[in-house]
């Protein structure tokens, strides 16, 4: 639509020609040829080792079993959306004192985005599942596990965050200042809406990791989708198809994020507003 | 209306402003030119401070320019910009660009900005494109909406720093009609250009630049008729062609 807008696919990749596609059409033809074999192969190894057995499955024609495991998606979906609202608070705070030029604001910031990216999530999991009581900081289970989660991510939050501002053109900034309009305005009208626009695609892919990140709630004991899992595998010594199942879920919820993701640049770019 | 004294400024070791002494009066209208790298456009960037000096003095008004915070944006609101890069705002419609400022800095009310908006629009011959975004607009049309942008906050005095340097040729003097309606209204202005056309027509003093320095500054006719330093004769020159 804009001859400006070049992907990164275009600078990349050359247009294939005629041998090369041929080529290509090869390995595509024999990769999903391969990829049928190996799935009839495991469903294969399933039916030898007995995994195909009603007696671990009929309990999916059960309306509570669908029930139980919907229970458990709202609190995934429920600590995953409240980590991601706190994570982003946290992360714009962060960044803001990341760029705001002020040393001693500059330095803390830096180190707690530092901190928080590179210590693992499951550590600030037992650190609010075990420390923090010790000191009399008692948290209901859904805190225990979506503290943790935002803690975890808040500094990429933040470190995304920086880079769409970098994004935006320092004449968005000198145009909004001459016009008389103090920093912190320029800041909240002009420069980070941009820059927010710019990053609404890596701030949905870190949301992916969040969700994923919520399956630590089995340690803190929240019934979220995985700990809900569990609790059915045990009830009907059904390990495999259950965590089949949540997996499908796990990764409908995923692509559904990505493609939403994918979607927004897309959009973006056809109607042409950045 | 600017006056400024002995100003000095440096990248690093770069010397890229030598002693300038220059004032521009109410109702004014001073074109600089001279080679690119000769510091024309950092001098008008220092005028609302997008660029700070090294040491002289910048009066507004009789008033030294403020160094930052409050006052300096009470300053650089009654300073109208024009950039190279246009630099509207890419997120908001070409009605939104004209009224944000007027709305936030001058607390004006939406249907009073929209209506001064619209108005300025027109004058500038965009009106119709008033609820599309600036990528949709031609670079012609986008260095008019930046004037109206600007024209919105009632200036006391406009800057013009390259105009037309990005624009393609067929665009170029729809954008300076613009700027010589404005001249012809009385508007006080400083305006950097390659274009010697325009600034031939449009400039009460001609200001010539080269490393930094003010060469010459003289009345356009006998500028570019017998310029008065050879420097500015060999750049007269090259430029014919």
């Amino acid at each position: 639509m804009n001859a400006g807008h070049v992907s990164i696919k275009d600078v990349l990749y050359e247009e294939p020609g005629p041998k090369l596609k041929k080529r290509i059409k090869a390995v595509t033809a024999m990769s999903t040829v391969l990829i049928i074999l190996l799935f009839a192969l495991m469903v294969h190894r399933f039916y030898i080792t007995g995994q195909l057995d009603g007696k671990y499955w009929f309990f999916f024609g059960r309306l509570s079993t669908w029930r139980f495991l919907f229970r458990g998606l709202i609190g995934t979906v429920e600590v995953a959306l409240t980590s991601g609202v706190l994570a982003f608070i946290l992360g714009f705070i962060l960044m803001t004192g990341r760029i705001s030029g002020k040393k001693a604001a500059v330095k803390i910031c830096t180190a707690l985005i530092e901190f928080t990216r590179g210590v693992p999530t499951l550590l600030f999991v037992y650190f609010f599942f075990l420390v923090a009581p010790q000191f009399g900081l008692k948290l209901a289970s859904f805190w225990k596990i979506t503290l943790p989660v935002a803690l975890s991510a808040c500094g990429v939050v933040a470190e995304v965050l920086r880079s769409g501002v970098n994004a935006v053109p320092k004449g968005q900034r000198e145009a909004a200042l001459s016009l008389g309009m103090v920093e912190r305005k320029v800041f909240l009208k002009i420069v980070f809406p941009q820059a927010f626009r710019y990053v609404i695609p890596a701030l949905l892919s870190e949301l992916v990791i969040v969700v994923k990140d919520t399956t630590f709630a089995y340690v803190v004991n929240f019934p979220d989708l995985m700990q809900n899992a569990s609790v059915l595998i045990s009830n009907y010594d059904a390990m495999l198809s259950v965590y089949l199942l949540a997996a499908v879920i796990y990764i409908i919820i995923n692509y559904l994020l990505n493609k939403a993701a994918a979607y927004y640049a897309g959009h973006r770019k056809e109607r042409s507003l950045l | 209306m600017i006056e400024i004294k002995k100003l000095n400024k440096y990248y690093g070791d770069h010397h890229v402003l030598k002693d300038i002494d220059l004032s521009v009066d109410k109702g004014e209208v001073v074109v600089i030119i001279g080679p690119s790298g000769s510091g024309k456009s950092t001098l008008c960037r220092t005028v609302n401070r997008l660029e700070t000096i090294d040491s002289g003095e910048i009066l507004i008004e009789g008033e030294p320019l403020p160094e930052d915070g409050k006052d300096l944006a009470a300053i650089r609101s009654k300073i109208g910009m024009v950039f190279q890069s246009f630099n509207l705002f890419a997120h908001k419609t070409i009605l939104e660009n004209v009224t944000l400022a007027p709305v936030e800095v001058l607390h004006k009310s939406h249907a009073e900005a929209k209506e001064e908006a619209m108005r300025l629009l027109k004058r500038v011959g965009v009106d119709s494109q008033a609820d599309k975004y600036p990528i949709q607009l031609s670079g012609g049309q986008q260095q008019r909406v930046a004037i109206a942008r600007s024209l919105a906050m009632n200036p006391k005095v406009m800057l013009f720093d390259e105009p037309t340097s990005a624009l393609d040729p067929e665009m170029i003097n729809e954008v300076l009609d613009v700027m010589t309606e404005l001249a012809d209204d009385g508007m006080t202005m400083m305006i950097v250009t390659h274009e010697m056309n325009f600034a031939k027509q449009v400039s009460d003093r001609v200001v010539f630049m080269d490393d930094g320095r003010i060469l010459e500054i003289n009345t356009p006719e006998k500028f570019f008729s017998e310029p008065g330093t050879d420097r500015a004769r060999d750049f007269l020159e090259s430029i014919k062609n």
